[in-house]
């Protein structure tokens, strides 16, 4: 093995060990400079939030390196070295500069990640669009710490913990909507989601592993830093706010995601849908926080915790098993795969199979137990609080069922027609051996199952932290630990039926089609497969079919008839025009500097005499 | 009764429920039908012959196993039907909805594995309509039993705010059943069919583990709509020979919906059911 890919491999596995070490053994240390006083203090030590998100980090990362020993490129490995480590900084950061510092870092090392295959102009564009989302978003993340630390006094996050109390209610709720929309956008919230579904398929599988597995959670941990710690108690227009915007990305990620055909688009909208659930189910947390109900905050809190641990084990394992395909076959358009299971991916596909049910929220993955008890949160809440409360349980509960029924559709496509049935690519390839891209797909797969089977050794963890943070523990949930036996039965039946198959023996006769021959083009693809939801959701998704025929010799016999079918996505289509306008609007303002010195001089003079007068 | 028995009961007796909603049915449109018993008739055939399948693939081998154990599961925790209000009864409807999602995802999986242009049809339709019914069955459920940590109250003031959840229900239940006007239990004309196309690869005795599994399901399904409505005991069969009753008129009055109109009547469905929370949101508060 080459020693390049060694080193990464080291490297990976100890950002990795950096990011558990916080954990086990706490520390803080403060670098104050000896000007700049109390704002600009370099602050770095372990918190209590941040435990869970520390490692999600390392898991993942070591994940990715051992994935790393076999395939991908090596150099991508010693960036995403780098990444884990920017992630892990601004996880221990304790004062607004080492935040914004390491913040911007990982936003940057990310940026470059998603540029590697620079050459192409998608790849191109999806960078540009990254980067601008992720730096309005830092924007927004300055001035509202910005904001807090001038109230504050001091740039230290216990400060301003501290004086959190004592913001007024306009400041409290401007600075916050800051926060929502500097975290919303990296977190993909819609309606700032359009550079997600670019992002992904143009970085490196492994990038998008850790971009979808640990980045968008630290979205989610700067929510929850921002709504119940620094500018804690977070006022119920913000907790509206994020479970409005959190059920609306669930549900159209969803949606994208069962019409997607490309493997590594409908991971990423899938990946929007899967924040969209955890930010919906922190604004419950907030909401019932603002309506005195500690118990159920905090529930709502581990929830969201809960699943944002799953979804990073799961989605890190599908993308990671996305890598291998494009290394193997170079192909991602789910329309021209097939078989996968069969030999291309023999060994990988009974982990894809595992997390495409956890992404389903199956029984009895972790996808399932987490799912379970966000909808509990939204249940519990029905009980208690003003009428409008309930309303808004109500509507997150009916979203987040519909969004639960659009995943399972997307998954089942995903495997079904990706794993299943016939290959429909032409280049044979020899079947998969057992090496270390697999063995890092075990790993994750591995604590899939294993949460999903005893939820408790990750729930009492998270149930101390909410109830540190909330001040009470949260409402007990008694039956998550039986849920996993719901699948007893159907796993015995399905011994059942195999052994009973082996005992009565069963004869093999080809598929009946009518009496004519079964072709591959009898094979549903994953477009058609989903054409009942893109007319049925026609009305978000204006799905549109054009028809070429193209005639030979006589006009009565068409030699080639060809569709193409398109769908609009609405809100990319809203962020373009507002880039439009904006792009317009300064273009216009080229007018007033046309580059002479006389004019901008001019200028200077009406500023200075603009000033004088409102200052005399 | 105990539990135990209700379940005993409900797996002897829910090819029986078939039979005679079967012969009612054709009573209803002037046929005399079959034996209430043609059922287990059928299954005894099935279950006596070899299987044929397209090829020995796991999840082909797999689902029958797969969706009887779902629908036995499914039968075990349908809460008794003899438990009064006193004795509230827990239950648990975002779990059973995600355990049929469990069997619909092992079924759908074996169906376009078996590569067939008429299951891939039928899979497409099926995970499209499990989508939009996955929601009204959650809330039907819910708007019974959220009020006190998940256990069953009725509305103390109504048999109408019970009745749009026990519609809901009914509806996303002529879904899950493969009736009219969602599906045709009594046609095999394979561009139509939802349910029947997915295991059309089946035969013998894998096929009889399905009906069975289906026969399962609907009793299930029977009893959760009966126990949506007041009473308890005697009072819940009678609801449930309503729900019978229903069924039968509905499959004998109306026609099969086109395909792309049948989600209007998932969307009744979920207005039923929100309106059924949504009158004891404002009930609670009086």
């Amino acid at each position: 093995m080459a020693p390049v890919r060694i080193s990464a491999f080291v490297l990976l596995l100890a950002a990795a060990v950096a990011a558990l070490l916080p954990v086990a053994f706490p520390f803080h240390c403060a670098l104050v400079p000896a000007v700049a006083g109390a704002l600009l203090r370099i602050d770095l030590g372990s918190s209590v939030p941040a435990a869970p998100f520390l490692i999600i980090n390392a898991v993942v990362s070591i994940a990715v390196a051992i994935w790393g020993l076999k395939r991908g490129s090596p150099p991508d490995g010693m960036r995403l070295a780098l990444f884990s480590a920017a992630m892990t900084g601004v996880l221990l950061a304790q004062s607004i500069v080492a935040f914004l510092l390491f913040w911007e870092g990982m936003s940057l090392v990310s940026a470059f990640l998603v540029a590697t295959n620079h050459g192409k102009r998608y790849v191109r564009r999806a960078v540009f669009s990254y980067a601008l989302v992720s730096q309005l978003g830092a924007l927004s993340i300055t001035a509202f710490l910005a904001i807090l630390a001038v109230h504050a006094g001091t740039g230290a996050f216990a400060g301003i913990a501290l004086a959190s109390g004592t913001l007024p209610t306009g400041v409290r709720i401007a600075a916050l909507s800051l926060a929502a929309l500097g975290f919303g956008s990296k977190a993909g919230l819609v309606p700032l989601q359009f550079w997600l579904p670019r992002a992904h398929p143009a970085a490196p599988a492994n990038a998008s592993a850790m971009l979808s597995g640990i980045m968008l959670k630290l979205a989610v941990y700067g929510l929850l830093l921002a709504c119940f710690v620094l500018a804690a108690p977070a006022p119920w227009a913000i907790g509206l706010a994020l479970l409005l915007a959190g059920a609306a990305s669930a549900l159209l990620g969803g949606l994208y995601a069962t019409i997607e055909s490309d493997i590594k688009r409908l991971l990423a909208f899938s990946s929007i849908e899967n924040v969209g659930i955890i930010v919906a189910t922190l604004g419950l947390a907030v909401l019932a926080a603002a309506m005195q109900q500690p118990a159920l905050a905090a529930l709502a809190i581990v929830a969201a915790l809960f699943h944002s641990v799953n979804h990073a084990m799961f989605k890190g394992l599908l993308f990671l098993g996305a890598g291998t395909l494009v290394e193997r076959l170079h192909v991602t358009n789910l329309d021209q795969l097939g078989g996968l299971a069969k030999g291309a991916l023999r060994r990988s596909a009974l982990w894809m199979l595992l997390a495409c049910m956890a992404a389903s929220a199956l029984p009895p993955l972790n996808g399932f137990a987490s799912e379970w008890l966000v909808f509990n949160g939204f249940i519990h809440a029905l009980a208690v609080g003003s009428p409008w409360f309930k309303a808004l349980a109500l509507f997150g509960i009916a979203a987040l069922a519909t969004t639960g029924g659009l995943a399972a559709a997307a998954f089942v496509k995903l495997y079904g027609v990706g794993f299943l049935g016939e290959p429909r690519h032409p280049a044979p390839v020899e079947p998969e051996p057992f090496d270390a891209s697999v063995a890092a797909l075990a790993l994750l797969g591995a604590a899939s199952v294993a949460i999903g089977m005893i939820p408790s050794v990750v729930l009492r963890p998270l149930s101390q932290l909410a109830g540190g943070m909330m001040g009470e523990a949260p409402l007990p949930v008694p039956n998550l630990s039986v849920l996993p036996f719901l699948a007893l039965l159907p796993v015995a039946g399905a011994v059942f039926a195999v052994v009973t198959a082996n005992r009565r023996g069963v004869r093999e006769a080809g598929t009946w089609t009518c009496g004519s021959v079964v072709t591959l083009r009898s094979q549903y693809t994953a477009t058609v497969l989903s054409k009942p939801l893109r007319l049925i959701f026609g009305f978000a998704l204006f799905p549109q079919r054009e028809r070429r025929t193209e005639y030979g010799t006589s006009r009565w016999i068409p030699t080639r008839i060809t569709y193409v079918l398109s769908t609009r996505y609405v809100f990319d289509e809203l962020a373009r025009n507002i880039a439009a306008f904006v792009q317009r609007v300064s273009r216009g303002a080229r007018r007033f500097q046309g580059g002479f010195l006389r004019v901008y001089l001019g200028y200077a003079l009406a500023a200075f005499l603009a000033a004088l007068a409102v200052a005399r | 009764m105990s539990h135990a028995a209700q379940i005993a009961l409900l797996a002897l007796f829910a090819p029986l429920l078939q039979g005679i909603v079967s012969r009612l049915r054709a009573r209803m449109q002037g046929r005399p039908g079959a034996s209430v018993w043609q059922p287990y008739r059928d299954l005894q055939k099935l279950w006596g012959k070899d299987a044929v399948i397209p090829q020995r693939s796991m999840f082909v081998l797999v689902a029958p196993g797969v969706a009887l154990g779902v629908a036995v599961t499914f039968v075990s925790i349908v809460p008794g039907i003899a438990a009064t209000d006193a004795q509230a009864w827990r239950f648990d409807a975002v779990a059973l909805a995600l355990l049929l999602a469990l069997g619909r995802f092992v079924t759908v999986l074996a169906a376009l594995d078996t590569r067939s242009a008429f299951e891939g049809m039928a899979a497409g339709r099926e995970i499209a309509f499990a989508s939009l019914t996955e929601a009204p069955l959650i809330l039907a459920l819910l708007g019974s039993a959220f009020l006190s940590d998940g256990s069953l109250v009725h509305a103390p003031n109504g048999i109408w705010i019970d009745a749009l959840a026990a519609g809901a229900l009914l509806l996303v239940m002529l879904s899950e059943t493969a009736r009219i006007p969602v599906d045709n239990q009594q046609t095999h004309y394979e561009l139509t069919m939802i349910h029947e196309g997915l295991v059309l690869e089946y035969s013998g005795w894998q096929l009889a583990m399905l009906r069975y599994a289906a026969y399962l399901r609907q009793s299930a399904f029977f009893v959760l709509a009966a126990l949506l409505m007041p009473g308890s005991g005697v009072a819940t069969l009678g609801w449930m020979a309503v729900v019978g009753a229903s069924i039968v008129l509905i499959e004998t009055a109306y026609a099969k919906l086109r395909l792309f109109e049948v989600p209007q009547l998932f969307a009744s469905a979920l207005i039923l059911s929100l309106a059924s929370i949504g009158l004891r949101i404002v009930d609670v508060l009086r």
